[in-house]
């Protein structure tokens, strides 16, 4: 069941200027439900600006996405975030952790607008952390934690909305072999949890591993290759 | 012209509610023209995200053409002791001939902007831009009249001599004075009372029915812009001669001054925001029906018809507690 659908995707930036940069060219893509989908491509393919897209980040400067039936593209700044908040949840190359707070108050954050009682989400919060064995660093500051911790409190600040789709944008950058196979581990429990997993990366570990369903290699912000 | 602070500003800032105007009826002509929900061209893109910048804009504009015309009342009003004959705003207006038609401007312009900003606070509300024709349809109706204010205006302060010998109000609102304001003023109080008391009760109750069931919006809203009409005739009429306990000063100026406590402002702040509010609630009946305004505009409706009530009961209030404190025997 096609969960996401791309149709003609462009996007530029600084359009009309002279140094006008076209980084998503015509790309149309269908990405199915409770699968793992990986962007392949070099630095500048544009893996990156088309996650921002489908997980409503940036807009595209032509084209249309559809989430499920729903088209997402024209929608008000208002809903998108709405559909940010509920539907995706992102892991950054860089983690983006908050410093200055601890890991646990990290993995509350994007549940804070939705005004949950703040009890059960520092359970469900917990839980996660429980999850991915980094719960005896929950008061620790986000800037104390090694890369890996960082990395799993990233991943699970990304499901505590219970998102159904997780995007994560060269999430094994800044790890080695076995925190990398670590990561891909996760994306298999994730995966048999039924959430739809999106991926930018150009590291051999993650679109060789065998939790993979999809890749998609990008070049010069066009599709140019398909595996399944 | 008379370089006043106050002239400064309301030509200023008149100037660039045109320019800010104009602006977004340029991108209202390109939306009537070219959009297409359905399509994912650049150029549709671009109107969507442009839509955000014009709505923020035209909000705050619009905001501002609500404020300003009690700026251009207190501004006539404090410029009063410049010319000879003239006791209030009254007298400043009628120095020359654009200043009544610059008034009866702004009144229109401000009913219109409201009605425009809860044309606009709907379709914000809604995911697929339902009214976004129809709202820029009424802003590219809109936009002559905001263009025209700002002529008449800059004609008006540009005509103001202080060597005029102008009218007092006494005489502009006298009932032996050949115009629609000595007729107003010389509306028979007890008749006129009777049918103020009719019109805010029939508006009142009409309010309360659509608060409560969500029931009879068209005839809410024609009763609250009639009672709008019927609210100023009152005033000339009869609750003009209560406040200054003078049987013969119609005057709709005078007790906008700090003698009178500037009563006038709530007065005419009761009945411009019930009118808006109630005609507004009015406006929004045919879209109810558009799927995704479904769960919108009826609790939007009841918050305007409620907030309709609240401006008329408290300008039949205060009336009635101008006539009640009054020494004048009508």
């Amino acid at each position: 069941m096609t969960m996401i659908e791309l149709r003609d995707i462009r996007k530029v930036f600084h359009a009309g200027k002279s140094y006008a940069l076209t980084a998503v060219d015509g790309v149309s893509l269908s990405l199915d439900a409770r699968k793992v989908t990986v962007l392949r491509g070099p630095s500048g393919s544009g893996k990156t600006t088309l996650l921002s897209l489908v997980g409503c980040m940036a807009r595209p400067s032509e084209g249309r996405i559809m989430l499920g039936d729903r088209e997402i593209t024209s929608l008000p700044e208002r809903f998108l975030t709405e559909i940010r908040r509920t539907t995706f949840g992102f892991i950054f190359q860089q983690f983006n952790l908050v410093k200055g707070i601890s890991a646990l108050e990290n993995v509350m954050l994007p549940a804070y607008p939705l005004g949950e009682p703040h009890a059960g989400l520092r359970k469900r919060a917990r839980e996660l952390m429980d999850l991915f064995g980094i719960l005896p660093r929950e008061s620790s500051r986000a800037e104390w934690l090694s890369g890996g911790e960082a990395q799993r409190t990233a991943i699970a600040r990304a499901l505590i909305n219970d998102p159904p789709v997780i995007i994560a944008d060269e999430p094994t950058a800044h790890l080695d072999t076995k925190l990398s196979r670590e990561f891909m581990d996760i994306i298999a429990r994730l995966k048999a949890a039924q959430k739809t997993v999106i991926i930018a990366s150009h590291d051999p570990l993650v679109y060789e591993s065998a939790v993979i369903d999809r890749v998609v290699t990008m070049r010069d912000g066009k599709l140019a290759a398909e595996q399944q | 012209m008379i370089l006043h602070p106050a002239i400064i500003a309301l030509l200023v800032s008149s100037a660039l509610m045109s320019a800010l105007v104009l602006y977004s009826s340029w991108y209202g002509v390109l939306i009537l023209r070219h959009w297409d929900l359905g399509s994912g061209s650049g150029l549709q893109l671009d109107l969507e995200r442009r839509t955000y910048l014009i709505s923020t804009v035209l909000a705050y504009v619009f905001g501002f053409q609500l404020i300003s015309l009690f700026l251009l009342i207190y501004t006539a009003d404090n410029l009063c002791s410049l010319f000879t004959g003239a006791m209030c705003a009254a007298g400043t207006f009628n120095v020359n001939g654009y200043g009544y038609p610059l008034l009866l401007l702004k009144i229109l312009n401000f009913i219109l902007a409201g009605l425009w900003l809860i044309v606009n606070h709907a379709d914000n509300r809604a995911y697929d831009y339902p009214l976004i024709r129809k709202k820029y349809a009424m802003l590219l109706g809109l936009t002559p009249l905001i263009v025209l204010e700002a002529v008449l205006q800059f004609l008006y302060f540009q005509g103001l001599r202080p060597d005029v010998i102008t009218s007092c109000c006494g005489s502009l609102f006298s009932v032996n004075s050949p115009s629609v304001a000595g007729d107003l003023a010389a509306l028979p109080a007890a008749p006129m009372k009777a049918v103020f008391a009719v019109s805010m009760a029939a508006t009142i109750l009409l309010g309360i029915r659509v608060a409560a069931r969500g029931r009879g919006g068209y005839l809410f809203a024609v009763a609250a812009g009639l009672s709008f009409l019927v609210g100023i005739a009152s005033v000339l009429s009869f609750l003009s001669i209560a406040v200054y306990e003078l049987p013969t000063h119609h005057c709709p100026f005078c007790f906008l001054q700090k003698e009178y406590g500037y009563i006038g402002y709530l007065v005419y702040i009761t009945l411009l925001g019930g009118a808006v509010a109630g005609m507004g609630e009015g406006l929004l009946m045919p879209f109810r029906g558009i799927a995704s305004l479904a769960g919108i505009i009826p609790p939007l409706q009841k918050r305007l018809a409620v907030l309709s009530l609240v401006f008329y009961s408290s300008f039949t209030l205060l009336s009635i507690v101008i006539l009640q404190r009054s020494n004048l025997v009508q």
